[in-house]
């Protein structure tokens, strides 16, 4: 099959090689026609930050010339930075299923990581708008697709958190079902508890507090997230309206203890509070689980989530694994189909020809409008004989040699390979 | 007795364990065409169940009151309505297994040991008094799912409390959730009830001389129907919510279930027939 993968990723090269290969949705736009131009046909080219890949098709007899990827490294001014060990080409059938997993999240730097399904519609529909790419390399994208909202419907390769943050948010959302009436606090301006804070107001919080012992980073914080700043001094104090508390202060000592909490707790009824103390060493009393309705967690239990759900993805990996070897099956059918189309075209071609004969033949016996007549019905015959055999042998369920020997049978029966030598 | 009413009762243990079957498989292993066909399956239980009732009302000229094995039939077939209604309202299905596991005990129980009654006594051939018997068993089916809720939500407490993520963790509707799931069955529970009681105290005079206020069922049933009023009440006035509230809906489950057992038992009064 003349399809191709050319590609570097987080496995083949790092992040500061990779990002010299980074292709914007401009560039893109810009580099497939000037790829065109040479020794390919179709062309997707697929950039995100782990990953550039270019999945191609080439013309006949272009096998010679400058190697691919250096016209990619001299578009991004990189050659001497990319060398040729940094990416890897992968041929024929081999470069689609390396595509369906790409697609499916089991290629991903973090396994079942589906963003990249988008930015390869994205690319895909890049590449359509410029006309570059023909049926089969549409077949592929289609199926690509196809292939990843199957392993995201029928899997849940991408279910369960997997960044610190995320798990956070995911644990929050076990104890309340509509945050958008929940009050979260975020005490310190630490990277994750930031992270974890961003996440809540993206599942639609309904307020978020910040307090910060410099006012100032929390004020900026509370710009960037539409929060409110409350004084350091006072979040003992807060507690009794907030139903989220993260913690991420670097702090010699607890900043919340047992009996902050206690206090709390009897002002707040049996109203659940949540708390994830992110801060090394911790910031709240680890006593305070004891406290009915408090659910206090700390990184231990973050990474313990995060490693649980990354195993329960892996395991999902062999049902995606069987999804693409059905899918490829399919498509390799539906490829090696392809073949008899030269054959069906020449045997249309032969009875269009016996028919046209024997009508311009029998022409004058009959008025201008039987003419017409005759010639639709003609044709209606013609059509009608070549249906079944026309689905025969594209129904796409023959193996590679049984769907020769069907070509060659009919070649030998209307005698079209003895026409052609003729 | 008619065929049909034969075939129902072989085939309902058999739809009841088809239906905890697709939800536990929906459950624990997550398998999206057991999670589509479980809501189908469970009205078709419920619609064969219904079906059943009526062939048999209609059959034997009295509602199925008149036997242990016939109230554990309509036992069945209440806690699966009201948990249809909560599934439908509410949107959930992921609480199906825990659920339907009753009915299905209570269902294959009735039918290996379900019999005609011979001689009906006049009083339980009374449609007045299967009204009353149908809405105490709607409300102890509510609070019977009630106290699942209950009991779900106090595992799944556990397991965030403790971070033990097990399937428990992964599966459940969140605690929230839990609660106002057990809440709205608890509401159900207390209504029919107060239903039943007031069907008891004020309609059945009418019918039986027998009537007798210290009734150890009838006062077993008023102490119930005070502890879920008592938690009503609470939540509406001290806002008590959570743990708290799942408590108590687990301790008045098994406060009725001791209350009633030892009634039924130990106990005699005009209320019990059999």
């Amino acid at each position: 099959m003349n399809f191709f993968c050319l590609g570097i990723n987080h496995r083949t090269a790092p992040l500061e090689t990779r990002e010299k290969l980074w292709f914007s949705e401009k560039e893109i736009q810009s580099v497939v026609p000037s790829l065109r131009q040479k020794q390919i046909n179709d062309c997707v080219l697929v950039s995100t930050c782990n990953r550039t890949e270019l999945y191609y098709t080439t013309r006949e007899g272009s096998a010679n010339g400058e190697p691919l990827w250096k016209r990619l490294a001299e578009h991004k001014q990189a050659v001497g930075a990319v060398r040729e060990e940094h990416l890897y080409s992968i041929p024929s059938l081999n470069a689609v299923k390396h595509l369906f997993n790409v697609a499916s999240g089991i290629d991903s730097m973090v396994l079942g990581d589906i963003q990249i399904v988008s930015q390869i519609r994205d690319a895909y529909a890049i590449a359509r708008s410029l006309s570059a790419t023909g049926a089969v390399t549409n077949r592929i994208f289609d199926t690509a697709l196809r292939v990843a909202k199957r392993a995201r419907t029928e899997t849940e390769i991408s279910e369960g958190a997997v960044s610190l943050s995320y798990a956070a948010a995911e644990l929050s959302s076990k104890i309340f079902s509509d945050l958008s009436k929940r009050t979260a606090l975020l005490i310190g301006s630490g990277e994750t508890g930031k992270l974890t804070a961003k996440h809540l107001v993206g599942k639609n919080i309904g307020t978020l507090l910040l307090a910060n012992r410099t006012r100032q980073h929390a004020e900026d914080l509370a710009a960037l997230l539409r929060g409110r700043v409350v004084d350091f001094d006072r979040i003992a104090a807060e507690l009794e309206a907030v139903d989220i508390v993260i913690s991420s202060v670097d702090a010699p000592s607890y900043i919340l203890s047992e009996q902050d909490l206690r206090r709390a707790m009897k002002l707040r009824g049996a109203r659940p509070l949540f708390i994830i103390d992110i801060g090394v060493p911790r910031n709240i009393d680890p006593a305070a689980n004891s406290i009915e309705s408090v659910f206090l967690h700390n990184l231990d239990t973050l990474n313990f989530v995060i490693g649980k759900n990354l195993r329960r993805r892996a395991s999902e990996v062999p049902k995606i694994r069987r999804i693409i070897l059905g899918e490829l099956i399919q498509f390799n059918r539906w490829h090696a189909s392809l073949e008899a189309n030269p054959t069906i075209e020449e045997l249309r071609g032969r009875l269009e020809e016996i028919r046209r004969q024997e009508v311009e033949h029998h022409l004058r016996r009959f008025s201008p409008d039987e003419r017409r007549e005759i010639d639709v019905l003609t044709k209606r015959i013609v059509n009608k004989i070549l249906h079944t055999p026309t689905i025969n042998l594209k129904n796409g369920s023959d193996t590679h040699q049984t769907l020769r020997d069907k070509i060659s049978l009919v070649r030998h029966l209307f005698g079209l390979d003895r026409r052609n030598s003729g | 007795m008619k065929l049909p009413i034969i075939l129902c009762e072989i085939a309902l243990p058999l739809l009841y364990f088809a239906t905890i079957w697709v939800y536990a498989r929906a459950f624990f292993s997550n398998i999206r065409p057991a999670e589509r066909l479980s809501t189908p399956l469970l009205f078709a239980t419920l619609l064969t169940h219904g079906f059943y009732i009526v062939m048999r009302t209609a059959e034997l000229r009295h509602p199925p009151i008149t036997s242990v094995f016939e109230i554990f039939s309509l036992m069945a077939f209440t806690v699966t309505l009201v948990y249809a209604c909560i599934e439908w309202r509410l949107k959930i299905k992921s609480t199906g297994y825990f659920i339907l596991i009753l009915p299905f005990f209570f269902q294959l129980v009735s039918s290996i040991f379900i019999r005609e009654v011979s001689e009906v006594p006049p009083i339980l051939q009374s449609n007045l008094l299967g009204f009353h018997v149908s809405s105490a068993l709607l409300g102890y089916a509510a609070i019977t799912i009630s106290a699942v809720y209950g009991f779900l939500y106090l595992m799944l407490y556990h397991e965030i409390k403790f971070s033990r993520f097990g399937v428990v963790y992964k599966r459940l509707p969140n605690l929230e959730m839990l609660e106002r799931m057990s809440f709205t069955a608890t509401l159900f529970g207390f209504i029919f009830l107060t239903i039943a009681i007031i069907a008891g105290i004020v309609w059945l005079p009418r019918i039986t001389q027998e009537v007798s206020y210290t009734d150890p069922k009838l006062f077993g049933t008023f102490v119930i129907w005070l502890i879920y009023g008592a938690g009503l009440a609470a939540k509406r006035l001290r806002h008590w919510q959570g743990r708290r509230m799942m408590v108590l809906s687990v301790f008045g489950f098994a406060t009725a279930m001791f209350s009633m057992t030892v009634i039924n038992i130990f106990l005699s009064g005009f209320h019990k027939f059999y």
